[in-house]
């Protein structure tokens, strides 16, 4: 005889939300791993930089200025801040980002700034993104240019310019960037929502850092113009996802997780494991392929 | 605002044994349309400013950040989140400038305050020249408010 059985909610926990979602993981072989930019090899940094160069050669909606533009200017500024999906939606953001510059260079994944300096330790942005040239060529990750389109809508707007090239202009006059023991004890938060309003928070300390007296890390409409941009929030991603496997949760409550992402074509649901969009993070990776 | 000094805030002693493990500043309302800014709480400081150290036995309790847009840059009534006529059929997501919600742990602070009310400071900086920060006007909020756990 059959019996009637309610079934039990599934908790929201990392492990449980591959099967509550009905998608599966991704394999481990099979993942990408974005890595330390301070610790790149050579070829991966190149691997980078011509993902970077590639796109900002394109106008369409493949390009760099679109991206920016989904952060920033022109209007729309899709961006969610203080908001439970803070984090989803800039994980969303990363991810189509990064399938662009993987459709410019196959072998590039986004790397991430590690700006939780330990005691003792100068704040510096990577050299990776602070030398101005690269092999005697311009450095793509040091600086971009604005789109007009961006341009035109703060003139017609009335509003400030920080400048038609982006620049920084770190360490300026106030506090530090993060330390390690902030981000230590960040991780160590067990509810999502503190933890969530104070990364955000950390997030903005590194953009007013960078951005310091001007530069256009410190303003949403500029800040996604700066290549440093992705690298700062590809930190603040990697937290959210060592914060997941820290305390075997996911975050955002499950009356989140069918919230959609505009203008991603994915809920909230789907950004929670990482490795279901095919990605982890490393400090570095270093691998060889035997031939059979 | 450049600064802001609550009204004495009520902290109710605490029973016999009991202790403080948790102390949270919310403020509510809090604007980023304008320029990103850094605000500093002190507790029982009235007097503290962009100089102030950053100091518990300063009555330095925490800080947070905000990454303000820098103006408007739609026409009339694009960054008035009462601007919109609203039902419970509505799926778009919130206006982007509508005000933000901040959370400071202020734990640490809350402990040492041995009165039985405290007044918050809170002083609004940005990055400045020869690594001082700057008093800066940008701080808005509708209000605060510090809650205690056991």
């Amino acid at each position: 005889m059959c019996s009637s059985r309610t079934r039990a909610p599934l908790p929201n926990t990392l492990s449980n939300v591959t099967a509550s979602t009905g998608l599966a993981s991704t394999p481990i072989r099979e993942l990408r791993w974005r890595r330390d930019a301070a610790r790149l090899t050579a070829g991966q940094l190149e691997a980078v930089r011509r993902g970077y160069r590639g796109m900002t050669e394109l106008a369409d909606e493949r390009g760099y200025d679109f991206f920016a533009g989904l952060h920033g200017l022109p209007l729309p500024i899709e961006c969610i801040h203080d908001a439970p999906t803070f984090l989803p939606w800039h994980r969303a953001f990363l991810y189509f980002f990064e399938r662009a510059l993987r459709d410019r260079s196959p072998e590039a994944t986004l790397p991430w700034w590690n700006w939780a300096t330990p005691d003792g330790e100068a704040d510096v942005i990577p050299a990776a993104f602070a030398d101005e040239s690269a092999d005697g060529a311009p450095n793509p990750l040091f600086s971009a240019r604005v789109s007009e389109q961006a341009i035109a809508w703060a003139r017609r707007a009335g509003q400030h310019v920080p400048g038609r090239t982006t620049f920084r202009d770190p360490g300026a006059g106030g506090r530090a960037l993060p330390s390690k023991d902030q981000v230590d004890d960040l991780i160590a938060i067990r509810d999502f929502p503190t933890f969530s309003s104070e990364l955000e928070n950390l997030h903005g300390q590194v953009h007013l850092w960078t951005g310091g007296r001007g530069g256009h890390m410190r303003y949403v409409p500029w800040s996604s113009f700066d290549p440093v941009f992705w690298a700062h929030h590809c930190m603040v991603d990697r937290l959210w996802r060592l914060w997941q496997i820290r305390h075997n949760a996911v975050g955002p409550p499950e009356r989140e997780w069918g919230q959609a992402l505009p203008p991603f074509p994915v809920t909230v649901a789907q950004t929670l494991d990482v490795t279901r969009l095919g990605y982890d993070y490393a400090s570095s990776t270093s691998s060889q392929t035997v031939e059979a | 605002m450049r600064t802001f000094t609550s009204n004495p805030l009520e902290i109710p002693p605490l029973a016999p044994g009991r202790t403080i493990s948790r102390a949270d500043l919310v403020l509510y309302g809090v604007g980023h349309r304008s320029d990103s800014y850094e605000v500093r709480v002190f507790l029982d400081q009235p007097d503290a400013d962009h100089g102030t150290p950053l100091r518990l036995d300063r009555g330095y309790a925490g800080y947070f950040t905000v990454f303000g847009h820098g103006g408007c840059f739609g026409d009339e009534g694009h960054c008035d989140p009462n601007a919109r006529v609203t039902d419970e059929f509505d799926l778009r997501l919130p206006n982007k400038a509508t005000p933000h919600t901040k959370i400071v742990r202020v734990t640490e602070a809350v402990r040492r305050i041995t009165a039985a009310a405290t007044t918050v400071r809170l002083v609004c900086v940005q990055p400045g020249e020869d690594e001082a920060a700057e008093p800066s006007d940008e701080l808005s909020f509708v209000s605060l408010r510090l809650l205690t756990y056991e």
